[in-house]
């Protein structure tokens, strides 16, 4: 089940799938998918099996199915490296869902070429984006007062620990002070185990749901 | 004529011109060989093993006085260090014979124009590695060198077997063999526990070659003296450090002209080196340290000085297990215990080289229990009680790796090398289908038939040769083959240049620049790191910061084990005799009074509840590893009938399921839980519940090439390449997991860790026992190591995430 999220004066959705949906613009917000990841290892003579690369599109269809979103607000890491095949499959989606605008906020690891990127008929913004209260970005990045980063790149999550010497890692939407940081939607990505602060609002994806847990946490562990 | 005894008398009146008369396993070892065996020399370091099969590949040639052309002898070697002296030694006997052969080395240290040189003009003797032998198969140039060569010796063989570098030797052989059918292999080994298949392993499965076992009647007398801290009672119960040692180490290093000091690992090595100097700062200049992370010139520097007797005490790890024989050396102690008593024979036995003498070795116990070990050790050499090394099977990390690096070398037809891999001991029960599986993972990247997709590495030709042609790919296969993965280890170096060693990557991470660390020896101040190299300057800071390595935990081998329990027993029967023994018993008193000790007819468990929550401690004394295996079968079998979520430790006399919520100890534990029914797949289970095997997958992505560990400098091209091992796993598991590496990696946890045999003899001896349930109100000796232990963990829950969230909070760290 889906969270939602009061936010600077906007209602974000916060699904387990990774992204949120913004009801205000009717936009979703997705970071980090690494499309084409596991082709890129195939390519390379690594035979991965190609499951987690249908998983993928699988996530995003559905995504794309259950929200109707007017626009599709991608923070950056959307494909992850040289162009292969699967960018042309990614192309036929921006083609069946075309009345969706598409925005792409180009990440570190966005480097095919101008035609490349024509051909998906996506409005390209090479660093950020500004859009209501919020400056949109790949990596976290310092901006004016009145506005707030919302950004992808570091794939966050956080350790919980228990009595017993329990633990868990799992993926996270952070909020801080300054920014926001969603999780990696790609199904072939890593977690980075992030710090936060007492005064942040941390929410962990399991499986099916998503948790606030902020209340979590701890500086006298 | 065919059946006159082959004429030794050439070698033999050479060992008289040098005052040297050949010891029977030696004549017998010429003759066996020049009459066509193929076998195993028994020998123990230092003996002449040497000679023993050097010598009858030169014997034919002495009266003709011809060079032949071509290489003649393969002599594979596991350390790089030993060929140096090994080439000494068959220089020696060329001159001696009045030959003229020339004696190659091809390590990973050889320069590349000296390899070349190998290739236009071989040598008739070769002395290399596995690795190298398997690059000299990635190239069809270099594969000329083996052309004319008929006899391979692989040295230090027990080294080998129970190792992937033995399976890479199997393969390399039976390549070799199709080239020369009438192929002599020969290997040299000491005693383990297992000789007979260990042959079997080298030679192959079929019996119809000629073989022969040939065991040396040497055999050293060893002394066992233990070092027991000043007061017994006041000696911690738990550790692995043992500096409180210190006092009694210092005046036998003074006592004896040079000393090696055996550590179990690289952190403890430092460790020792750094306060040894503190204790007695007149050893600098003549003490040195010695293992695996520091570089090979420093070592190679520490092995002349030991060689040359310039050494006072060497502080080392098994880095110093092989290698060169350092007569010098008079005195040896040991750390820690060695947990296994191969390992510890080893060891003694690098000093009191002269024939006929006796090696003595102390042993240092870290804690206070540790002292049975030693009692332990000593009764198990009288009874020569020696580990078997278990050979690695099917093995298709490895197999992978030389198809590939066929593949780049030219190219092979598939049934001309499935007929060679399947006569290979490792694979002979490999399965057609497991065959097919391979190949279609290399040529399609899947092990079953898929639609086309880019996938790209082993092309298949027209007349069916399998091949790879790209130039960059073979480059990068050529880099990554071996079956030693470094840990992702980061280089340090000075900024002047000079390299000191490598620490693990993940040691690195955590430093900030300005922060002191010590290593190799000396204080360092990190600078920077770039790339795969961090840079240091030498520090004036003192500093406790030591980079300790993951794994290289041993586990307690079924030998040492088994007399430990014995020995415990005693206590009981009222035998006890050994003074290590005698020494112990205030301590089980108190483990009596506090709770019990084990009997033969009971089996110990203790349950009671601390600050961090409750502990289940169970004392099978089997071994950490297959504690290991045993401790997640039960923790399963528990948590089947009731919600709950255990963290795991485990120690070589038992181990604790820790959870955070009581449980009815007295209706939950019963002879049920172990029983050895469906054991197979309930350790199946467990093993995938503690993700046991991820641990493992790691070597096996890295030498199927599913992880390409790079070349330094140009790591920012791959870096897109670049994945870890944990999400590969992750990969496999969720989406294909029939994949034979990934079954590989349950095998391996199997096999090696778990020691399924082991574990279901242990299973059987409780089933056997009374299930004894003590409350104590204090941690005991017995559980006190085990409930500290802080680090490698297992995990286990029966739990949803979402229950386990709500009771946890997030870590924050300082």
């Amino acid at each position: 089940m889906h969270l939602e999220f009061k936010f600077k004066g906007q209602d974000f959705l916060l699904l387990p799938d990774k992204a949120i949906y913004w009801k205000q613009e009717e936009a979703l917000l997705i970071a980090d998918l690494h499309l084409g990841k596991i082709t890129h290892f195939r390519k390379a003579g690594i035979p991965l099996p190609t499951e987690p690369e249908q998983k993928n599109w699988a996530n995003l269809s559905k995504l794309i199915h259950t929200w109707e979103p007017k626009q599709i607000l991608l923070l950056g890491d959307l494909f992850h490296s040289d162009y292969n095949n699967q960018w042309q499959k990614f192309c036929e989606i921006t083609e069946i869902y075309n009345d969706t605008k598409w925005i792409l906020i180009k990440g570190n690891h966005d480097i095919l070429g101008k035609q490349a990127y024509e051909l998906s008929n996506m409005e390209i913004c090479p660093s950020s984006l500004e859009m209501g209260p919020f400056l949109l970005t790949h990596e976290p990045t310092e901006c004016p007062e009145d506005m707030y980063n919302l950004c992808g790149h570091i794939h966050p999550g956080v350790r919980l620990i228990g009595t017993a010497r329990q633990s868990l890692r799992l993926p996270i939407f952070y909020f801080g002070e300054k920014f926001g940081i969603l999780p990696a939607f790609g199904a072939f990505t890593g977690l980075h185990i992030i710090q936060p602060e007492e005064t942040d609002e941390i929410f962990i994806i399991t499986k099916n749901e998503v948790m606030n847990a902020s209340a979590l946490i701890d500086s006298n562990t | 004529m065919a059946n006159k005894a082959p004429d030794i008398q050439p070698l033999v009146a050479w060992f008289k011109s040098n005052d040297w008369k050949p010891f029977p396993f030696q004549k017998k070892a010429w003759t066996s060989f020049l009459k066509g065996y193929n076998g195993i020399v028994n020998a123990p370091t230092g003996s002449g093993k040497t000679y023993s099969l050097l010598l009858p590949v030169l014997a034919p040639f002495t009266h003709e006085k011809k060079t032949p052309k071509g290489l003649q002898l393969i002599w594979i070697t596991p350390i790089r260090a030993l060929a140096k002296e090994i080439k000494i030694s068959a220089e020696r006997a060329i001159n001696g014979l009045g030959l003229e052969w020339t004696v190659g080395i091809r390590t990973g240290d050889t320069e590349l124009n000296a390899r070349q040189k190998q290739i236009t003009r071989p040598p008739q003797i070769l002395i290399t590695t596995p690795e190298s032998l398997h690059i000299i198969l990635s190239s069809k140039k270099s594969r000329s060198i083996l052309e004319e060569c008929h006899s391979i010796v692989v040295d230090e063989w027990h080294e080998l077997v129970g190792s992937k570098r033995g399976v890479q030797t199997e393969l390399f052989i039976s390549y070799q063999r199709a080239m020369k059918p009438d192929l002599k292999v020969w290997g040299i080994s000491a005693t383990i526990g297992n000789l007979e298949e260990a042959m079997d392993v080298l030679l192959g499965p079929d019996q119809s070659r000629k073989r022969i076992l040939i065991r040396s009647k040497i055999k050293k007398k060893i002394t066992v003296k233990t070092l027991f801290p000043r007061r017994i009672e006041k000696y911690p119960w738990a550790g692995h450090l043992g500096i409180r040692m210190l006092e009694k180490v210092v005046p036998i290093i003074q006592e004896s002209n040079s000393t090696l000091i055996f550590t179990n690992t690289r952190a403890q090595c430092e460790i020792w080196y750094q306060k040894l100097l503190d204790a007695e700062p007149s050893l600098a200049g003549i003490m040195a340290m010695h293992h695996g992370s520091i570089s090979s010139e420093v070592r190679a520097w520490v092995e002349e000085a030991l060689y040359s007797g310039k050494m006072k005490a060497v502080v080392c790890t098994s880095s110093l297990d092989l290698g060169v024989d350092f007569r010098p050396v008079e005195t040896i102690i040991q750390i820690g215990s060695p947990k296994g008593v191969a390992r510890f024979i080893q060891r003694a036995g690098r000093s009191g080289h002269q024939p006929g003498a006796t090696s003595k070795i102390y042993f240092v116990p870290t804690h206070t229990l540790e002292i049975a070990e030693s009692a332990a050790l000593r009764q198990a050499i009288k009874l020569n009680m020696i580990e078997q090394r278990i050979p690695y099977i099917r093995s298709w990390d490895v197999l992978t790796q030389y198809l590939v690096t066929l593949a780049v070398g030219g190219g092979f037809y598939e049934t001309k090398i499935y007929d060679q891999v399947k006569n290979t001991f490792s694979y002979s029960s490999m399965e057609k289908e497991e065959w097919q599986s391979l190949l279609h993972s290399l040529t399609y990247g899947s092990q079953s038939l898929k639609a086309y997709d880019e996938y790209q590495r082993v092309g298949i030709t027209n007349d069916g040769k399998y091949l790879i042609n790209n130039r960059s790919m073979a480059q990068r296969h050529r880099l990554s083959i071996g079956t030693i993965m470094s840990d992702g280890m980061v280089r340090v170096q000075f900024q002047r240049g000079r390299s000191l060693g490598s620490v693990e990557e993940w040691f690195i991470a955590q430093l900030t620049p300005g922060d002191a660390f010590w290593f190799a020896g000396q204080p360092l101040e990190f600078i920077r790191l770039n790339g795969m190299v961090a840079y240091v300057k030498k520090s004036k800071k003192k500093t406790t910061r030591i980079p300790s390595y993951m794994g290289g935990r041993l586990s307690l081998s079924t030998e040492v084990s088994t007399v430990l329990r014995d020995k415990l027993y005693e206590y009981h029967e009222g035998t006890v005799k050994d003074i290590e023994m005698k020494k112990l018993v205030p301590l089980f008193d108190m483990q009596k009074e506090r709770s019990a000790l084990p009997n033969k007819d009971d089996f110990l468990m203790e349950y009671f509840q601390s600050t961090e929550g409750y502990h289940l401690v169970m004392y099978p004394f089997e071994g950490r590893a297959v504690h290991e295996g045993i401790a997640a079968l039960i923790a399963r079998r528990i948590a089947r009938e009731i919600p709950i979520s255990f963290s795991i430790a485990m120690n070589d006399y038992g181990f604790e399921l820790l959870s955070d919520q009581y449980m009815d100890v007295d209706s939950l534990i019963n002879q049920e839980l172990f029983s050895t029914k469906n054991l197979a797949e309930d350790i199946q289970a467990s093993i995938n519940a503690v993700e046991m095997a991820r641990r493992r997958f790691r070597d096996i992505a890295c030498i199927s090439g599913l992880i390409f560990t790079g070349y330094p400098g140009k790591m920012k091209k791959n870096r897109h390449l670049q994945s870890s091992a944990q999400l590969l796993f992750e990969v496999f598991k969720d989406y294909e997991s029939d994949n034979l590496l990934y079954l590989q990696t349950h095998e391996e946890v199997m096999t090696f860790q778990l020691e399924e045999v082991r574990m279901r003899h242990a299973l059987q001896r409780i089933q056997n026992q009374n299930l004894k349930i003590q409350k104590p109100e204090r941690p005991t000796p017995l559980s006190f190591p085990i409930i500290v232990d802080r680090l490698s963990r297992d995990k286990l829950t029966s739990e949803s995430i979402e229950d386990r969230v709500l009771k946890m909070k997030i870590m924050l760290e300082k």
